[in-house]
């Protein structure tokens, strides 16, 4: 009896030490150390393990297998994930001591996550053509760097994106001799004649998700004030400054002429978009990574029926406004502490950043790249309205707005329901500013 | 085994000499049980004891998903979360939809799962009707049914309009009413798993009271209310303990349905962590808040086992 007893002990302690081990192993709580690096041999091949959000992967595939044909001696095994999935997948994974060699990072979202399990891009800049830097577009590299609580370049950014900003039916534009609206009261009167016109065609359509409520608010109050959101993240502004007010007020008055109706804040995550495919509304407004739509062959190959489609900034609401939308650097490409290959790595990301990667990527129209006077390829946009589209979206962005950086959790938690509150008339704009205001201060949502 | 006490000191009297085989007997017909259990008792207890003593750790931390910049911060946490009116607002709703779960298991899937077991025509259809709900993964139920409360194009408006009732058409999301009428029908309708527990009892029930209670002239009703649902107390009771602990759980069917909308107040301590936990350094408070939901639901359960014992006594 003693015998079973005690290899059930022994085999106990084999599983507690065995577990102990493997949490160990994975380095635990910020034991991330740069790995050694293994040298190939010649006619070696290395393959090198890439973990990203974006782009979509056939366009990656497509790009990937133009960059392995050139290097043979590399090989690239990509693994694709959801947005909001990869937040949460990727420091976990490089936090377990996942061995991998090229990450991509959301750069607002993710950075201050990994940063720690990443290669500061100094460290390995050595690999990169000399200059690199200067053929970037600056505000982008500097917005990068900026976004990290320790001011330090973790990745090297692809592009950027912006919003909101506003995308059209153009073919149901030009039928009705509706041009593009620059203000709220050219909308307007759009909406009137869409109204009448084409019953059925719901006007304006975008996400009634409480995260899109800040892109909007931000946008309308950037046209007249384009820091405010810079100066709320920095603790420079309150949130119950009159200008928040006004730019509340200004965000309802949308829905208080007409413009939008409140039965649009029922659309979640991709409908807007999907009724906007259809044909069955006038105007999206979005984020500029829909710029994919301006592309025919990419409605072609999205079996998205609509045969020509415009952009451009989101009207101009107050009096003396300019056209704004928020923008930040995205997509950027890392190397993380636990990569043992940094030459070859350095090499894809070179070729993803400032080689012919970024016109194989870019005809995505997702991110508008980082590399200067990078132009789109002429047969990607083939109207008119396309091409001024895509112009208009690029202008936007790169003005002087703020930057596209959301405290993710008082955005989720607070913010966005909010701005809700208030389009539903639950409550008044001056109530809401101080509700907001109240809660950033609550030491509930820590600020960089 | 008896105690007693001489000057002072406690003595165990031992066993009389004929128990004491019998208890080594009893012993050695466990151990094969106790070996063949013993791996895997270990690994669940060093799975969640680690899982639960990390919780603990990391709530009294300010921290990110890297676990690479940790702060301690004390109760600060517990503090933050226990004064947030969402908090509040999401815990309440959690009781409200246990409530609102368990009225409709113990009414309408009762109901249900006798009127189903007395040989209506057409019963494997209503099975399936009430079943596929809990048999299909949540998530898919309620996005579909999220989708159907779209004001425009949504079904249950379109459905509404179409036999002439435009004026209850809703903004189902967009007022707090019917945001939570909608969440309680898909609560209702999740009344599978009761039919199931009940079904399964009324196979076992002694079918002579029954006979001799109609032979007495008893009603339907009667026979409902005054025999069968007393002689079901004991599955009641393993239904109201499965479906308040399933509320706790019900984080796919709030967040894939009205999202917490509108503005939060149908939100369940589920999405509130879900949310909680996005952006920088936010692990520490949603372990806390997530050490407060397992303290408060094992409150709950521990409530539930003396209210049992009690009654059983």
């Amino acid at each position: 009896m003693r015998g079973p007893l005690r290899a059930l002990a022994a085999a106990s302690a084999v599983l507690a030490l065995g577990l102990t081990a493997a949490c160990g192993d994975s380095g635990g709580v910020g034991g991330a150390q740069d790995a050694a690096q293994e040298t190939a041999g010649p006619g070696q091949t290395v393959t090198l393990d890439y973990w990203t959000w974006f782009p979509p992967e056939a366009t990656l595939k497509e790009t990937i297998g133009a960059f392995e044909k050139n290097n043979p001696h590399i090989r690239i095994r990509l693994r694709e994930f959801e947005a909001a999935d990869y937040q949460k997948q990727l420091p976990l994974a490089l936090n377990g001591g996942e061995s991998l060699d090229i990450v991509g990072v959301q750069v607002a979202a993710m950075t201050n996550t990994v940063r720690e399990q990443l290669r500061p891009v100094d460290s390995w800049q050595a690999e990169l053509p000399a200059g690199w830097r200067d053929r970037l577009n600056g505000q982008m590299v500097d917005q990068t760097a900026g976004i990290a609580e320790d001011d330090t370049l973790y990745s090297v950014p692809m592009g950027s994106i912006g919003s909101a900003v506003m995308y059209s039916n153009a073919a149901l534009l030009t039928e009705l001799g509706i041009p593009f609206p620059g203000t709220a009261a050219e909308l307007r009167t759009a909406v009137g004649k869409i109204k009448k016109a084409k019953p059925g065609v719901t006007p304006v359509v975008f996400q009634g998700d409480p995260f899109w409520q800040e892109e909007m608010l931000f946008t309308i109050a950037g046209q007249t004030d384009p820091k405010l959101s810079d100066r709320i993240a920095a603790g420079q502004a309150k949130w119950n400054d009159p200008a928040v007010v006004e730019a509340l007020k200004s965000y309802k008055s949308l829905f208080d002429d007409g413009v939008v109706d409140t039965s649009v804040l029922s659309l979640k995550g991709s409908r807007p978009a999907e009724l906007f495919n259809s044909g069955k509304a006038a105007f999206l407004v979005d984020g500029s990574w829909q710029s994919s739509l301006l592309s025919a062959s990419y409605r072609k190959a999205n079996k998205i029926g609509l045969t020509d489609v415009g952009a451009g900034a989101f009207p101009v609401v107050r009096d003396g406004g300019r056209p704004a939308a928020r923008g930040l650097a995205e997509g950027g490409l890392a190397i993380p502490k636990s990569s043992q290959h940094v030459a070859e790595a350095a090499a894809f990301i070179e070729y993803m950043t400032l080689g012919d990667g970024v016109s194989q990527w870019s005809k995505d129209l997702v991110l508008v790249p980082a590399l200067d006077g990078f132009t789109v390829d002429s047969s990607v946009l083939t109207t008119k309205a396309a091409r001024e589209g895509y112009q208009a979206v690029q202008d936007v962005i790169a003005a002087d707005g703020s930057a596209r950086n959301s405290n993710q959790a008082f955005l989720n938690q607070v913010e966005g329901n909010t701005i809700l509150d208030v389009l539903r008339g639950q409550t008044t704009p001056e109530k809401a500013a101080d509700k907001l205001q109240v809660e950033w201060a609550s030491g509930r949502y820590t600020q960089k | 085994m008896t105690q007693h006490s001489t000057g002072g000191r406690v003595h165990t009297a031992r066993p009389p000499a004929a128990a004491r085989p019998r208890r080594r007997r009893a012993a050695r017909a466990l151990l094969p049980a106790a070996v063949f259990l013993a791996p895997l008792l270990l690994f669940y207890g060093v799975y969640y004891l680690y899982a639960f003593g990390f919780l603990a750790d990391m709530s009294t931390k300010q921290t990110s998903l890297s676990f690479t910049d940790v702060t301690d911060v004390g109760l600060a946490n517990f503090r933050l979360v226990l004064t947030d009116p969402a908090f509040h607002t999401a815990l309440l709703n959690n009781l409200l939809f246990a409530a609102v779960s368990i009225a409709a298991a113990l009414t309408l899937g009762f109901f249900l799962a006798v009127a189903l077991a007395s040989g209506v025509r057409l019963r494997r259809f209503f099975y399936a009707v009430f079943l596929l709900p809990s048999l299909i993964p949540l998530s898919l139920f309620a996005t579909v049914f999220g989708r159907m409360l779209e004001t425009d194009d949504g079904a249950v408006n379109a459905a509404l309009r179409a036999v002439g009732l435009d004026s209850l058409t809703q903004d189902w999301l967009g007022s707090t009413g019917p945001a939570y009428s909608a969440l309680f029908v898909l609560l209702v309708y999740l009344v599978g798993l009761p039919v199931m527990y009940y079904t399964s009892d009324l196979t076992t029930l002694n079918t002579s009271v029954l006979e001799s209670a109609m032979i007495d002239g008893a009603g339907a009703g009667q026979i409902y209310r005054l025999i069968l649902f007393p002689m079901l107390r004991n599955t009641h009771k393993t239904v109201i303990l499965s479906v308040l602990l399933m509320s706790f759980r019900a984080f796919d069917v709030v967040y894939f349905s009205t999202d917490g909308e509108p503005g939060g107040r149908t939100q369940i301590t589920g999405t509130y962590l879900y949310n909680t936990m996005l952006g920088a350094g936010r692990v520490g408070y949603a372990s806390a808040a997530a050490v407060i939901v397992l303290l408060v639901a094992l409150a709950i359960s521990a409530v539930q086992i003396l209210v049992q014992r009690r009654s059983a006594r």
